[in-house]
């Protein structure tokens, strides 16, 4: 049984110049795994991920004929519902902890700040809760991360923290939108295993965003492709550099290789019928 | 016509020139969508009419007296809006009014925030002595109120419009250099400007070319919303008999005029004080919709 | 005489509120003529200030840098920007957003009083490969892949030797990385440039740069050839681990 089916589903832009739309035609499925979606900007990734917790600002528009989750279909769910929802059983991680984080706050109210208002806990034990989610994350003192606030806190503690905070209701699914790209190369591996701890220790389902095809590859369980809104290819994640599509080979082929010759790299080639339907 | 579109929203314009018309063009199709900035640009423009074609506007001569006509009520044959205590007809001097106004507001819209703009721009983008100095002499002129400092010099300079002019003008260019300096200060360590100074440019050609740009739209902004403030300031020097003088038709003058009878004949003074109020209210519906047009955080995208 | 970019034990602190910020602590490095070199490094590790400090954009505090043999003059001066020019990270922030492409090319013309600028304008639009149609587009009106080549642009306006390239890839995606990658390749064989290169992506270090200095926390900690990188020849653990992290941008 999937936690989550989405079936067809568009996301439209009204603009001056008429609509645009950035997500044409998405369906997918996803259990407890980890499902990479790839794609250069504008390839509607991000917008997927958003419109499944329908967080899409007019003028935009979500069109699905189906977005069951866990039973639920969030397409005909009230916002009302939709607000339950967010937060405590799906949870959403973005690309930059600095914009994330209330910079007036510290990290320990903002984590706490959740667990007392809607689970209604006391002081005291909504920040046994915190430490523990931040230990979980791997943060070696917690105690002073609690008394801190985000700027004094580097950019892979403060993506850890956003874990953190996403992670203390245990949502069964995480969308996780480029939540490494604005990282040092030797922390993004440590984010990366802490997530991948989450997901086998607890069940819950992840979708990653990201550009990074390499990435994806080696972290995720099965990958779709996109392109111009649509997916262009779904693969399992190990067959990734195998991949058919020549959209996805293109990708994999202009990127520069460490000891690989100076030729020109191959550029991506858009002429063909699958880059302009 | 259709041409004429295509011409402006050429994504591939062939000269500067077409360029700018062409962002000139989608800035104006971004404020036709907001119809209380059109209600406040169609106040503003029926107030240049008013000025431009006075005579025409104009039902009798704004100056000329006649005692057996005063203080007649609104609606009297002849005088719609009813006339003074020296029975001129209050429409006429509104309409002739309006060039005093607007005589005001162009000369302190040309010169305060020119000003401004050229302090607040220098002390931020030089920062450390020069901007401590110029933003210290911008707090000295921000802890008078402005009335009060504007009365001062009106009464140094001696009255009459233009020194009610200058004295609006040197009261009302810090706010405008406030802006230019918080605006400088975000621009200055752009890579853009970093990029420009690499390539050998001055200090004079970078604050011109490339900072003052930057900060041109949040001071016409300011501008715009403070018109209707300076209408008021030149109306209370009217009002205290220390900007324009009898008998020119100018609104705060008229109002003070006016005073004297406010509870026996109240459409002396009232007729321009609407008519200060609804120039205020315009120019404030302009600038409101021109924030929306010309910010660069809310539009370009 | 080889060594053209030299610099010596340089530092550069900045003053923070008075706290002492050392950004840059006694890195000593050489760059032949018509060779590209590469500072690789994670944020914070001051590569980028390096590149600000030898265009007099970082307050350099102690060593030297000289340009073919000759201390550079502070403020750096108009010789110095017809000799030396860089290509920022963020096409978006580099640009400026008011300013037409033609414009923003036809300044550095402007300043130095150079003419013709017609014909030179659009010549620079071919050589980075921008349609001449894009001549009076503003900023907003370009993707980052365009803007990147117009920042290219702009910098080889006055015939630069040298190219400081500041993770001028970065902020693309894959496919426009490479194409811009190829460019600035081309650029280089054409022009005979020099480049100082910084980036944290080994890969595109690797593609581009023939020597490569790995930093951390303001300080160099190794330096590697391009023999050295491909066949793993490499001494300091922190530049092992970078390795490591980048282990799916080997070849194969």
């Amino acid at each position: 049984m999937s936690l989550l089916e989405v079936e067809n589903l568009r996301v439209t832009f009204s603009t001056e110049t008429g609509p645009v739309e950035a997500v044409r035609g998405v369906s997918f499925q996803l259990g407890r795994e980890r499902l990479g979606i790839v794609g250069e900007s504008g390839s509607g990734k991000t917008m997927t991920g958003r419109a499944v917790l329908r967080l899409i600002r007019p003028p935009g528009k979500i069109q699905t004929d189906r977005m069951i989750f866990d039973g639920q279909d969030l397409s005909k769910a009230s916002e009302r519902d939709m607000r339950a929802l967010r937060g405590r059983r799906i949870a959403m991680v973005m690309q930059d902890p600095k914009y994330s984080l209330n910079p007036v706050m510290r990290v320990g109210d903002q984590l706490t700040e959740g667990l007392r208002q809607r689970d209604r806990l006391g002081a005291a034990e909504a920040r046994k809760k915190a430490l523990a989610a931040l230990e979980a994350v791997q943060i070696r003192d917690p105690e002073r991360v609690m008394d801190a606030y985000p700027h004094e806190l580097s950019g892979g503690m403060g993506q850890r923290v956003m874990i953190a905070m996403m992670l203390i209701p245990e949502p069964d699914l995480l969308i996780a939108d480029e939540p490494t790209s604005a990282l040092d190369v030797t922390v993004q591996a440590e984010v990366l295993s802490i997530l991948d701890g989450l997901v086998r220790e607890r069940g819950m389902g992840l979708i990653f965003i990201s550009h990074d095809l390499r990435l994806v590859a080696r972290f995720c369980d099965r990958v779709l492709v996109m392109y111009k809104g649509r997916v262009v290819e779904e693969l399992v994640a190990r067959d990734l550099m195998a991949a058919q599509h020549p959209y996805t080979r293109g990708l994999l082929n202009c990127l520069p290789r460490i000891g690989g010759s100076r030729a020109p790299l191959p550029g991506l080639d858009r002429t063909g019928t699958w880059a302009n339907d | 016509m259709t041409r004429m579109t295509q011409w402006l929203t050429d994504p591939n314009p062939t000269s500067r020139h077409q360029a700018r018309i062409g962002q000139v063009w989608l800035a104006w199709i971004r404020l036709r969508r907001n119809p209380l900035a059109i209600t406040g640009l169609t106040i503003i423009l029926i107030l240049f009419a008013m000025a431009a074609f006075a005579p025409l506007f104009a039902t009798q001569d704004p100056t000329t007296q006649d005692l057996t006509q005063r203080l007649l009520p609104p609606g009297t044959r002849g005088h719609w809006l009813g006339t003074d205590d020296f029975g001129r007809d209050i429409w006429s001097r509104i309409v002739h009014g309006a060039r005093i106004t607007l005589y005001i507001v162009a000369l302190v819209a040309l010169t305060a925030p020119a000003l401004g703009l050229l302090i607040g721009t220098v002390a931020g983008y030089f920062g450390g002595l020069v901007d401590t100095t110029l933003m210290r002499i911008t707090d000295i002129f921000l802890a008078f109120p402005r009335l009060i400092l504007a009365l001062a010099l009106v009464a140094v300079l001696g009255p009459g419009i233009f020194n009610a002019v200058l004295a609006i003008a040197l009261t009302a260019w810090p706010p405008y250099a406030r802006v230019a300096r918080a605006e400088t200060l975000t621009v200055r360590s752009s890579d853009y400007i970093a990029a420009v100074r690499l390539q050998g440019a001055g200090s004079a050609r970078i604050i011109w070319g490339h900072v003052m740009p930057m900060c041109l739209p949040s001071v016409i902004i300011r501008v715009t919303l403070d018109m209707a403030g300076v209408i008021l300031i030149a109306a209370g020097l009217g009002f205290l008999g220390l900007g324009a003088q009898p008998p020119l038709p100018e609104w705060g003058l008229m109002i003070s005029s006016g005073r004297k009878f406010l509870f026996e004949q109240w459409w002396v003074a009232t007729m321009p004080g609407l008519a200060i109020f609804i120039v205020s209210l315009g120019f404030n519906l302009l600038g409101d919709g021109l924030r929306d047009v010309l910010d660069p955080r809310s539009a370009a995208r | 005489m080889t060594d053209y970019i030299e610099i010596q034990d340089l530092s550069v602190t900045f003053d923070a509120k008075g706290r002492k910020v050392k950004a840059v602590e006694g890195v000593s490095l050489c760059v032949d003529k018509h060779k590209s070199y590469g500072l690789v490094g994670e944020s914070g590790s001051g590569k980028s200030t390096i590149l600000r400090a030898i265009c007099g954009l970082a307050p350099i505090t102690g060593g030297t840098i000289k340009i073919g043999g000759e201390a550079l003059p502070s403020p750096r001066g108009k010789s110095f920007s017809a000799r030396v020019q860089m290509v920022f990270q963020d096409p978006y922030a580099s640009l400026h957003p008011r300013h037409t492409i033609d414009r923003t090319l036809s300044e550095p013309l402007m300043i130095h009083g150079i003419g013709d600028t017609d014909s030179r304008v659009m010549k620079a639009l071919d050589d980075v490969g921008l349609p001449k149609s894009f001549r009076f587009r503003y900023p907003h009106q370009l993707s980052g892949g365009q803007r990147q080549r117009v920042a290219i642009a702009r910098a080889l306006m006055l015939q630069p030797e040298i190219l400081l390239l500041d993770e001028p890839t970065s902020a693309l995606d894959a496919s426009v990385q490479a194409e811009v990658l190829n460019l600035l390749t081309r650029l280089r064989e054409e022009r005979g440039l020099t480049f100082l290169m910084v980036s944290h992506d080994l890969a595109v270090i690797d593609h581009i740069c023939d020597d490569i200095l790995v930093m951390q926390h303001g300080r160099a900690v190794e330096e590697l050839s391009r023999e050295d990188l491909a066949s793993a020849r490499i001494s300091t653990v922190y530049a092992r681990s970078l390795f490591d992290a980048s282990a799916d941008r080997l070849l194969g």
